[in-house]
């Protein structure tokens, strides 16, 4: 760090002259240049609601964000997998509403009550590189994915295929498990039933891969598979760009309309603004709030705004094997003293305040039943007696009583939940429970709340992984996932009621009992409060009007297989680097 | 000659002491590096054997054996599948072999480091170039002008806008250029690299004044200084007595003298910015040495903290070699003096 | 005495130390009695009345000199705390790094080109301390330290060392040090960062500058002809030390030092920028400088703020530094 100045000879007698007011003007300056300018209009349309889409154009967008790589079986992320869901088609996908859809499947049947899985695949798809795919491409990608020298962070998700503990250990030299039962007939076969089989396989991991990538991962092959989009050549520029072409073989007729999708890379959220305005952007999706208040306040911008789905889980996590929150009073006491509200001032556009264990945007799923009918809702009276039930009454007229220890809570510094703790330390004061916010790094932080012992109290946080209940309860609050050194169940919660509703919900393929279960196992959560669960995070988006067609997508954030642009000028472009490989 | 011998191989013990304090600290922190790869929502299973596969799960001193042993290492000429992370250094007289460096691959961007590094480390030298020149043409240009006019209006607010310069932290005069010149002008990119050579060049000019303004006030203070010494010298008082002007002989004169410590200085400068200006590459996005540190510590990212951590010590302990050297060379009092000293 | 009383003249003429220590005097006062001037503690939202109408915090007002915060707090209260907090941290990391500059200095300085006796019990004591601080005992370290010290009082034995070549080596493999991993490996391994952590932390950093200019000065005095007298008389090593070289040290020391609290200032409001400073809810320039840059546009006073508290104690520092160093050597060459 240049601030330590291990000088030979430092500078000698000073004048002391004295007309340095310029520090004060400069920033009396700076001060006065912060006024609100409006935001350019945006670019209009050509054609009305009605006009069917049109061929060609390159879909702009930018995210601050970087990608690690574009192989699905690898360690991936939310940024790439909009990349790597336009390059890779699967068997099934999730459509627009979050529903498990076919893709490169035609259909599929289930058999032996929910142990066998038989796909039937389209005929004629052509791979990016020009070859059939057929069901022997579904098994070498699965088995490519799955084996044990391939870092897939998912690879675990799929324990339940038939063979998989041999093959993975590597004493089977293929999956048992998926059969190749004719040209484009493939067979997943379980050992258990699994309602959630299908939502997992939608995933990125298990998507066919071209030949080109061979049996085992290598980390320089070039992407290659049977999506809408691939990868130009050169089209990976890292650390700054991404370019996408459309895929003329892709065995949708018609599809996809854009000529080219496009992602800038490491662009912050002011610059992505600016190149928006100035129409070198076409969709924005990562907006600070106080540029989002004044997009929704300019009525010519507000139509072509929109808000996801909320699919992440916010909550307080206390640790259940450390006091006090070993006492179920506590817990409910802590649940019942924080208003939600207050954590929603800190972004108003993209915190929902929640009062149940389940976001209410998991597509498929009533969140209406879910909403807890007991509990995590603010009732500072109820907490106070909360906190006398669990034998340490509090009085806030004198300020006495309480649990007499500071409570250690481990944070990192993540925007909003550095926020949201010291929020939370005026709460809880208010109810005789002092914390002291310990501030560590991010992976201190997943260290710590991961080990047993490791954080007394911690922000708790799950994104889906996907749309589903399951996806929530059985890493988070189930005794299985409790691993000997680490686990995601940050409160070490066990219930063996709730394990047990958890479980046959699993194997449940009747959607209403399934519902049921899951309203039931959610009731436990509210009630017993491992977690105080306060909000859920969701991204609000713009678009230019030009851009037509869906886009936005609950599962993938970007979907842009149907989107078209609605300008001839931009449709005009020549596609830069589309030539066939 | 022996000094200098000496010298170097003192250098070369001081790189190895803290490339392995550096390593030790990065195994003790605690901090999950498979954990960082997989993700924070993956399962302890599936990170176990991404542990596994990064070679994690060794004890830490075998793979401390391992990376030193891997670091510089005799290898075949041609390009070879064990050797994928290897860059050839030298080719060797031995049948078809070369040295090889080898930092290992990047657990996150999973690249050959030495690649990784190979790309940034031209920008990171880029940045430090266009640094190290604005600040000796503001600093020097200003210091001159100052001690030319000393006494007058122009010599006092040289010194305090100098030392306001030398107040504001780093972070703070690159903030403030960022919203004066990008954000409310918009003359100038945010942040960033970009794609193009003209890119390059408009998203230089911001890091490079904040890195300008913040040595540049050094320097001014250093030259002025020094020179206004040799300016108050006997004959310098005379000859102006006399009512000549200091003259242009006396100028050079005093600006020569003033050589000795600003190139000391200068290269000690450079030597630090090439371990990448860590602050002003993470406020504007520079994608130099300095941020990708600052990315892989906090990424747990082993193979390149350690590259990072050689690239920088070798930089700082190269260039005060070369310092003191030329520092012997320029100045007789040192050498003369060197004959009792040790250093 | 008559030097020093001469001393003390010119400083109080001197223009730069005046304004300087006037500027210093004002943040003293405005940190140490601010928060009693407030509406507000520096840790409470208020949500009823810092939430302006369309929202978002409000802006300053009779209520809130200098606005609220994200968090709904008084940016004013909440100013003024963090100037106590910052500028403790920086005097103790300055007291620190001074101290072990000076030790380090001197001693280098005054070995220099020539062996000397290392006892035993200095050695085991600054490895002792050194495993101690490794598992994050900080106190136990300087407990130590101490007792090596008394031990080696009396037991003066040990092996002959190049004193001052080691010193410099061991400054020159701090001066390689990545910053950034120094500052979370101690940060780690210390468990938490606190105040404490900071400012050993930045003490620990800070006193190569210290060292060196002390190692220049102490070579200096030693051919000074009375010390070389004292010493052919046979004076102790520890009385020559006391009686000639801290005095004529004692100059450049002060200067140097009053200039190494404006850095600290600087560091730690760069520890806080990077988020390894010290653990909201706590406030510091630095902390509250970073939490204002995200709301600049709508908020530019809040970045305002702390940024002219930064710059302005820097500079009074650093206008102190300098009129010091006029007062106490004109002759300085």
């Amino acid at each position: 760090m240049r601030w330590i100045r291990a000088t030979r000879r430092g500078p000698r007698r000073g004048d002391g002259a004295m007309r340095a007011s310029l520090a004060p003007a400069l920033l009396l300056a700076v001060a006065a240049l912060g006024c609100h300018t409006s935001l350019s209009p945006p670019i209009p349309a050509e054609h009305g609601d009605d006009a069917p889409p049109r061929r060609g154009g390159t879909l702009r967008l930018a995210t601050f964000k970087d990608i690690r790589g574009l192989d699905p079986a690898g360690p991936t992320e939310g940024v790439a997998n909009q990349a790597i869901h336009a390059i890779f088609a699967g068997l099934v996908d999730f459509d627009d509403r979050g529903r498990v859809v076919p893709d490169l499947a035609d259909r599929w049947e289930i058999a032996e009550g929910g142990r066998v899985y038989r796909f039937t695949l389209h005929e004629g798809v052509r791979m990016h590189d020009g070859e059939e795919l057929t069901a022997d491409d579904v098994k070498r990608s699965v088995e490519r994915a799955l084996h044990k020298t391939t870092p897939d962070p998912s690879a675990s998700y799929f324990e339940g295929i038939a063979g998989y503990a041999a093959y993975a250990e590597g004493t089977a030299e293929h999956l048992d498990g998926v059969v190749v039962e004719g040209r484009y007939v493939v067979t997943f076969r379980l050992e258990e039933p699994d309602a959630t089989f299908l939502s997992v396989l939608a995933g990125p991991t298990l998507r066919p891969v071209c030949r080109s990538a061979g049996d085992r991962y290598v980390d320089t092959w070039q992407p290659c598979g049977a999506g809408p989009f691939k990868l130009a050549p050169g089209g990976w520029r890292r650390g700054a760009s991404l370019r996408l072409v459309r895929h003329d073989g892709y065995f949708r007729a018609g599809l996809p309309y854009l000529d080219a999708v496009e992602w800038t890379y490491n662009m912050q959220q002011l610059t992505q603004r600016f190149r928006f305005e100035a129409g070198e952007l076409d969709f924005l999706h990562e907006i600070s709030q106080a540029d989002q208040t004044r997009f929704a306040g300019d009525p010519r911008w507000r139509p072509f705004g929109s808000t996801d789905a909320d699919t992440t889980l916010y909550g307080e996590s206390m640790n259940t094997t450390m006091p006090p929150f070993d006492n179920v009073e506590v817990r409910r006491a802590v649940a019942a003293a924080i208003d939600r509200e207050h954590y929603r001032l800190l972004k108003p556009a993209y915190v929902t305040p929640l009062d149940q264990p389940i976001p209410p945007g998991i597509p498929g799923y009533a969140s209406d039943d879910v909403r807890c009918r007991r509990g995590q809702r603010y009732d500072y009276a109820a907490a106070l007696e909360h906190m006398r039930k669990a034998g340490f009454p509090y009085d806030p007229a004198t300020g006495r009583g309480g649990w007499p220890y500071p409570i250690d809570y481990v944070v990192y510094d993540q925007g909003l939940l550095i926020y949201t703790a010291q929020l939370l330390q005026q709460e809880l004061a208010k109810i005789g429970l002092r914390i002291e916010l310990r501030l560590v790094s991010w992976q201190t932080f997943l260290t710590l709340q991961h080990r047993r012992g490791g954080a007394a109290m911690s922000p708790g946080n799950w994104a889906m992984d996907y749309p589903d209940p399951s996806s929530f309860f059985e890493p988070l609050f189930t005794t299985r996932a409790i691993g000997p050194e680490s686990t995601d169940n940050t409160a070490f919660y066990s219930n063996p009621r709730f394990d047990d509703l958890v479980a046959r919900a699993r194997g449940e393929l009747d959607e209403t009992q399934r519902e049921a279960l899951y309203r039931e196992a959610g009731a436990i959560l509210c009630d017993e409060a491992p977690w105080a669960f306060t909000f859920s995070y969701h991204f609000v988006s713009e678009r230019q009007p030009y851009v037509r067609g869906p886009l936005q997508h609950p599962v993938w954030y970007v979907d842009p297989t149907r989107t078209w642009i609605d300008r001839s000028d931009r449709l005009a472009e020549p596609p830069a680097g589309s030539e066939s490989p | 000659m022996r000094r200098l011998a000496w010298r170097l191989a003192w250098s070369v013990g001081v790189v190895w002491a803290v490339v392995s304090i550096a390593f030790a600290v990065n195994v003790l922190l605690p901090g999950d590096p498979a954990q960082m790869v997989a993700g924070p929502q993956a399962r302890p299973a599936d990170v176990a054997r991404i542990r596994e596969q990064l070679g994690l799960d060794r004890p830490p001193a075998v793979q401390y054996v391992r990376f030193w042993t891997r670091l510089v290492h005799v290898g075949p000429s041609v390009a070879d599948p064990a050797h994928a992370s290897c860059a050839i250094v030298l080719p060797l007289p031995v049948r078809r072999s070369a040295l090889h460096l080898d930092f290992g691959k990047s657990f996150q961007m999973r690249q050959p480091v030495v690649d990784v590094i190979a790309t940034r480390m031209p920008r990171t030298l880029l940045l430090a170039v266009a640094g190290v020149v604005l600040q000796l043409l503001l600093g020097v240009s200003t210091g001159v002008l100052a001690a030319l006019r000393r006494g007058t209006w122009v010599d006092r607010l040289t010194v305090s806008v100098s030392l306001l310069g030398i107040s504001a932290p780093t972070f703070l005069i690159a903030l403030l250029l960022q919203v004066i010149l990008a954000r409310e002008l918009r003359w100038l990119p945010l942040d960033g690299y970009g794609a193009t050579v003209g890119d390059h060049v408009r998203c230089l000019v911001l890091p490079a004044l904040t890195l300008g303004f913040y040595g540049a006030a050094y320097y001014t203070r250093l030259v002025r200084d020094e020179m206004r010494v040799l300016l108050d010298a006997d004959w310098v008082r005379t000859a102006r007595a006399k009512g000549l002007a200091p003259g242009r002989v006396a100028t050079r004169h005093a600006l020569r003298n003033a050589l000795v410590p600003l190139v000391t200085a200068v290269g000690l400068d450079f030597g630090a910015l090439m371990g990448g200006a860590i602050v002003t590459e993470t406020v504007f996005r520079w994608p130099g040495l300095g941020e990708l540190s600052v990315k892989a510590m906090l990424d747990r990212d082993g193979p390149v903290i350690m590259a990072c951590v050689i690239v920088t010590s070798i930089a700082i302990v190269a260039t005060n070699v070369v310092v003191d050297l030329v520092y012997g060379l320029l100045d007789p009092r040192v050498r003369d003096a060197r004959g009792g000293g040790t250093r | 005495m008559h030097g020093r009383a001469k001393a003390g003249v010119r400083l109080f003429s001197n223009r730069s130390a005046r304004l300087g220590g006037a500027v210093i005097a004002a943040l003293l006062a405005f940190a140490l009695l601010g928060p009693f001037a407030a509406r507000h503690g520096p840790l409470e939202s208020d949500f009823v009345h810092g939430l302006g109408a369309d929202g978002v915090p409000v802006g300053p007002s009779a209520d809130f000199p200098l606005g609220a915060d994200r968090l709904l707090r008084d940016e004013f209260a909440r100013l003024a705390y963090a100037g106590r907090v910052s500028l403790f941290i920086a005097v103790l990391a300055t007291l620190i790094a001074t101290a072990l500059g000076a030790l380090v200095g001197i001693v280098s300085g005054w070995f220099e080109g020539a062996r000397a006796r290392v006892p035993w019990a200095v050695l085991a004591g600054v490895a002792g301390a050194i495993a101690a601080l490794a598992e994050g005992r900080a106190g136990l370290a300087v407990l130590v330290i101490v007792a090596a010290g008394l031990v080696a009082v009396r037991r003066p034995s040990g092996p002959l060392l190049d004193v001052d070549g080691w010193l410099m080596r061991l400054a020159d493999v701090l001066l390689a040090f990545p910053f950034l991993l120094l500052v979370m490996a101690i940060g780690a391994s210390l468990d938490r960062t606190t105040a404490v952590t900071i400012f050993l932390t930045l003490g620990a950093t800070g006193w190569l500058g210290i060292a060196r200019v002390l190692r220049a000065k102490t070579m200096q005095v030693r051919s000074l002809g009375y010390v070389e007298a004292s010493r052919a008389l046979g004076q102790s090593t520890a009385w020559v030390m006391l009686k000639h070289v801290l005095p004529n040290v004692a100059g450049p020391l002060i200067v140097t030092a009053t200039v190494l609290v404006a850095q600290m200032i600087i560091a730690d409001s760069v520890l806080s920028y990077l988020g390894v400073g010290i653990s909201p809810p706590t406030p510091t320039w630095g902390r509250m400088l970073f939490e204002g840059a995200d709301d600049y546009l709508v908020a530019p006073w809040l970045v305002a703020a702390p940024a002219g508290a930064i710059l302005l104690a820097v500079w009074g520092f650093n206008m102190l530094g300098e009129g010091l160093r006029d007062a106490l050597d004109p002759r300085d060459a």
